[in-house]
């Protein structure tokens, strides 16, 4: 059982499958694609330990059973050996951590940044500021979604388009460029999460947080928030828009001059 | 001293019957067997709350609970297992266990231990009786983390009171470990020939006595957040939610050591005793366990890879994390050389440890990737997480704490349990596990976060997949009391030495031991 | 006998010793912060040693607002960008509006990004953490008077300074 969905996450990390994904996207952005490599290198190396360990294990609870006759060994110690398997592990977190610490270092790198979100957490929907434009409004989950989900709504669920992940106004950004994203919030800590541009970073109330993130491909993509803060904490998504960047300052002029109302 | 103790215990006339015994009992065998029967009750309570998580979440879409019920379920059901399950049960088994594998009549403070014990139950009904509240029960995750957990109901005191109330009976019992350990071993039992499980216990103690103490700091400083004004988590009066995090954690982290300490403990005792050959590098294990312990206490912050940590904080947690993997590598390693060239046979206890090194192994590669903090930031606060902690705390902890009933219930009650029926409540356990929670690795990375009631679409079929293993597995544990049961109905006794390749003091005494045992202090070799 | 004693009382010391730590972790937290400038908290500064010939060297600076638990105020900075040049004095406001008829107690918590430039963000004059009263549909102005530090890391050309308004009314009592 557990070796064929190991093996079912080996074999199909590149598929894109409707249903039954297995496994991280590998995302649009510089930072979704390091996250990506790293998660599948840990993820490869943990596969060949595990067979390793275990490929012993099964070999000595077959052959060396006291059903077969097999009689006890009496060693039980080496210091010889201790030290091999202290030392091998050790060398291995090490050939880890370089590779991670480089993508950290990118990560956490939010200089040269041209346009800068700030996103505010509220129970339960999210305020966005593009700060260069005084562009503001708030989006919270659409209302198709809102209605369908309620306690014994009768509305079957997968009917809805993007059930629990669509909102009334989505957050549109421009490719291609560096974006830096505050990240703040009114009341409770929340998260901005939105798996395809990498990266995670908490709302905090009073505090400012900061992530970056340089979308390569046009499309919508999809989020959530990430950290518990109430009941609906599973109800307010994400939409993030890209668009080619000429088209971005076309929509932020329209957003200026319609002065979007700020409803909640 | 052993004079006295015989001229007292000879009579046992003076010794209350029914209820009044075990609500007055200072003995560590009865003690022991309260804290295992209030564990298993527990663990069903736990269990049930578990099954209406998984219930509403077999299906998109809302069909059971409003979504605040919801999260009072995740957060109970946390709580409760944690606190109310697997601590009690390691404290149970180091009732029974500890004296009498170092030959030691009882523990210190034998009046200390009954009410170590008897806080418990009046802790829990005090916190789930919240959930009857007009507000309800607590909602904000068993991490409490403000300003959530400030937010409302009147819950709050209630539960920070049974938490406070929790904590001291382990600090009292973890108290009482040491003392017992450190004062009253046989002589010439030294600290290097303990056995493994009492020295398991005696780093879980110190990890205690350090880390609940902090945990009540933290809930203190919600209180008077909440109720006198104070503002250590309120930006506006110069505080921080972060610092309550860092707070938490600090108790957070050496507290899952906690829950894992024991049963690497038994693991060590049963995978010699069915491999018929000693525990591989016994000084290995006991150095590999403290220091993970020591360790313990400088990765808190890996809980909190979001927060907004500077970048030098994020890579010194992020490798002394990593660093942890180191020994408790070498305890896998140990223990697969043990049974290296032993000669095995595949009983009960022996299936369930061999399925805890598999699994807890899975758990642990999982928690290594999590380790890494560019992929945690997909990870964190995603079901990849949820997997993680439950495949190294349910087909890890409890698989040991269910492997140690098996091994040592002949000695307690003197019958056998029917062998036939552990293995199978061991097959369907392990495959309803592994139903449930390893599925959730996959919709955790598609993208699913923790804490919903909810989910979009695309995560429906592994979720289904993990309820029915849910309800799989809570049906199997049913059989697992039957065989309980079973076995106390049983009228053959067991032997003193039940199992053919165990070792310890414990299988000297006859099965079931006598109510006083060790009065004298046996002979070492 | 005397063993036992003495294993009891260390280890309840131990225990005593772990519950004051959690609260030395209190004072800890901000020592760390401050002497790392991190978690965004700023200097507030009155001794100044001014540069009298600052170098030629600017950075921009934003300010923006965020308004706690939807409290009944509108908070806005006058000056939502400012070219600076470090080691240079500058002035700047913020806005403050009741907007509910009864008078309010609002407190203003600051943060900066970078967190790690934070400690380069020296404001001389400003109304982090001081407890505003204002007044039922009255319009205040609050300054802030800073100054960037010369030792500004030189690859950082943007700060961020946000403010957070609280209304702390309820900590006070209202008249």
């Amino acid at each position: 059982m557990k070796i064929f969905n190991i093996l079912l996450m080996v074999i199909l990390p590149t598929t894109v499958l409707a249903d039954w994904e297995t496994n991280m996207p590998r995302g649009v952005t510089p930072t979704s694609e390091v996250a990506y490599d790293l998660h599948m290198l840990i993820f490869y190396i943990t596969v060949v330990i595990g067979i390793l360990v275990f490929g012993a294990m099964l070999y000595s609870i077959i052959y060396h059973r006291k059903s077969l006759g097999h009689k006890p060994a009496t060693f039980h110690e080496s210091t010889k050996v201790e030290i091999i398997w202290t030392i091998i592990p050790f060398i291995i977190l090490v050939g880890m951590a370089v590779p991670a610490t480089k993508a950290l270092i990118l990560m956490e790198d939010t200089r040269d940044s041209e346009i800068t979100l700030k996103v505010t957490g509220y129970q339960w929907m999210w305020q966005y500021e593009y700060l260069e434009d005084n562009v503001s409004f708030f989006s919270k989950i659409d209302n198709e979604s809102n209605v369908a989900r309620r306690l014994n709504s009768g509305i079957e669920v997968s009917k809805v388009d993007h059930y629990l992940r669509n909102v009334d106004n989505v957050v549109v950004l421009p490719t291609d460029t560096k974006v830096r994203i505050l990240l703040t919030a009114s009341d409770v800590i929340h998260a901005w999460w939105v798996p395809e541009l990498g990266g995670k970073k908490d709302a905090i109330p009073g505090y400012i947080n900061e992530m970056w993130v340089d979308i390569k491909k046009p499309g919508i993509y999809r989020g959530q928030c990430a950290e518990l803060c109430g009941k609906d904490h599973g109800f307010m998504p994400i939409v993030v828009k890209a668009v080619p960047k000429n088209e971005y300052y076309k929509w932020v002029s329209i957003q200026k001059s319609n002065k979007v109302a700020i409803t909640k | 001293m052993s004079a006295n103790i015989d001229k007292l215990h000879d009579d046992h006339s003076h010794t209350p019957s029914g209820i009044m015994r075990w609500i007055t009992t200072t003995n560590h065998k009865d003690i022991g067997s309260m804290y295992l029967w209030f564990s298993l009750i527990m663990f069903f309570i736990g269990g049930l709350m578990a099954l209406v998580i998984r219930a509403e979440l077999f299906q998109p879409g809302l069909q059971l609970v409003v979504p605040g019920f919801f999260n009072q379920m995740t957060t109970m059901h946390a709580l409760v297992m944690i606190f109310g399950a697997v601590m009690p049960a390691f404290v149970g088994l180091a009732n029974w266990q500890l004296p009498i594998m170092i030959g030691a009549p009882d523990m210190a403070l034998p009046r200390l231990n009954n009410w170590s014990f008897w806080i418990l139950p009046f802790a829990f009904t005090m916190m789930l009786s919240t959930l009857f509240f007009e507000s309800g029960g607590p909602a904000a995750g068993w991490t409490l983390y403000p300003p959530l957990s400030l937010q409302g109901g009147d819950s709050m005191p209630f539960v920070i009171l049974s938490i406070h109330l929790l904590g001291l009976s382990s600090i009292l019992g973890a108290i009482n470990v040491i003392a017992t350990i450190l004062n009253m071993r046989a002589p010439g039992m030294t600290l290097m020939k303990m056995p493994i499980f009492v020295w398991t216990w005696l780093i879980t103690a110190f990890l205690l006595i350090a880390s609940m103490p902090v945990l009540a700091g933290a809930i203190t400083m919600l209180l008077t957040d909440r109720f006198f004004g104070t503002t250590f988590f309120t930006a506006s009066g110069g505080g921080d939610p972060v610092l309550f995090q860092h707070i938490f954690w600090f108790f957070g982290h050496p507290e899952v050591y906690i829950l894992i300490l024991p049963a690497f403990g038994i693991v060590s005792t049963i995978i010699p005793a069915f491999s018929r050959k000693k525990l591989f590098g016994y000084d290995s294990m006991v150095y590999a366990t403290a220091s993970i312990a020591l360790l313990s206490f400088i990765v808190w912050a890996h809980h909190m890879f979001t927060v907004g940590m500077p970048l030098a904080g994020e890579l010194f947690f992020m490798f002394t994390t990593m660093l942890i993997a180191v020994p408790t590598g070498v305890k896998v390693f140990n223990w697969v050389a043990t049974m290296w060239k032993g000669s095995m046979t595949f009983e009960t206890p022996m299936l369930f440890a061999l399925a805890f090194i598999v699994l807890f192994t899975v758990g642990g590669f999982s928690g290594l990737m999590l380790a890494m903090v560019p992929a945690d930031f997909q990870y964190h606060d995603t079901y990849f997480v949820v997997a993680h902690f439950h495949y190294v705390l349910v087909p890890g902890a409890v698989f040991a704490i269910i492997a140690a009933v098996y091994y040592w219930l002949p000695k307690w009650t003197g019958k056998m349990y029917n062998e036939s029926l552990g293995k199978l409540h061991f097959w369907l356990t392990t495959i309803f596990v592994n139903l449930t929670f390893f599925p959730m690795h996959f919709v955790g990375l598609a993208g699913m976060p923790r804490r919903i009631p909810d989910y979009a679409v695309q995560f429906a079929d592994f979720n289904a997949i993990a309820s029915v293993g849910a309800f799989g597995f809570g049906l199997s544990q049913l059989l697992f009391v039957y065989i309980l049961f079973n076995t106390l109905k049983q009228k053959v006794t067991a032997e003193d030495k039940c199992w053919d390749g165990a070792e310890g003091l414990e299988w000297t005494l006859s099965s079931p031991p006598p109510y006083h045992s060790f009065d004298k202090a046996p002979k070492i070799d | 006998m005397k063993n036992f004693k003495k294993t009891y009382l260390s280890l309840t010391l131990f225990a005593v010793f772990m519950f004051s730590f959690s609260y030395m972790l209190v004072p800890l937290y901000d020592i760390f912060c401050e002497i790392t400038g991190l978690n965004g908290k700023t200097n507030q500064t009155k001794v100044l040693n001014i540069n009298e010939n600052p170098a030629e060297r600017f950075v921009k600076v934003k300010f923006t607002s965020t308004i706690a638990n939807s409290a009944p105020f509108i908070f806005e900075p006058v000056d939502r960008e400012m070219t600076v040049q470090i080691g240079k004095i500058y002035n700047t406001l913020y806005t403050l509006t009741n907007n509910s008829n009864s008078i309010k107690h609002a407190t203003a918590s600051p943060s900066v990004v970078p967190s790690e430039d934070a400690e380069y963000f020296k404001k001389i004059e400003c109304f982090c953490f001081s407890q505003q009263e204002i007044n039922g549909l009255e319009t205040k102005e609050l300054p802030l008077q800073f100054i960037i530090d010369d030792d500004l890391p030189l690859d950082t050309k943007t700060l961020i300074l946000s403010y957070t308004m609280f209304n702390t009314t309820d900590q006070i009592g209202s008249n």
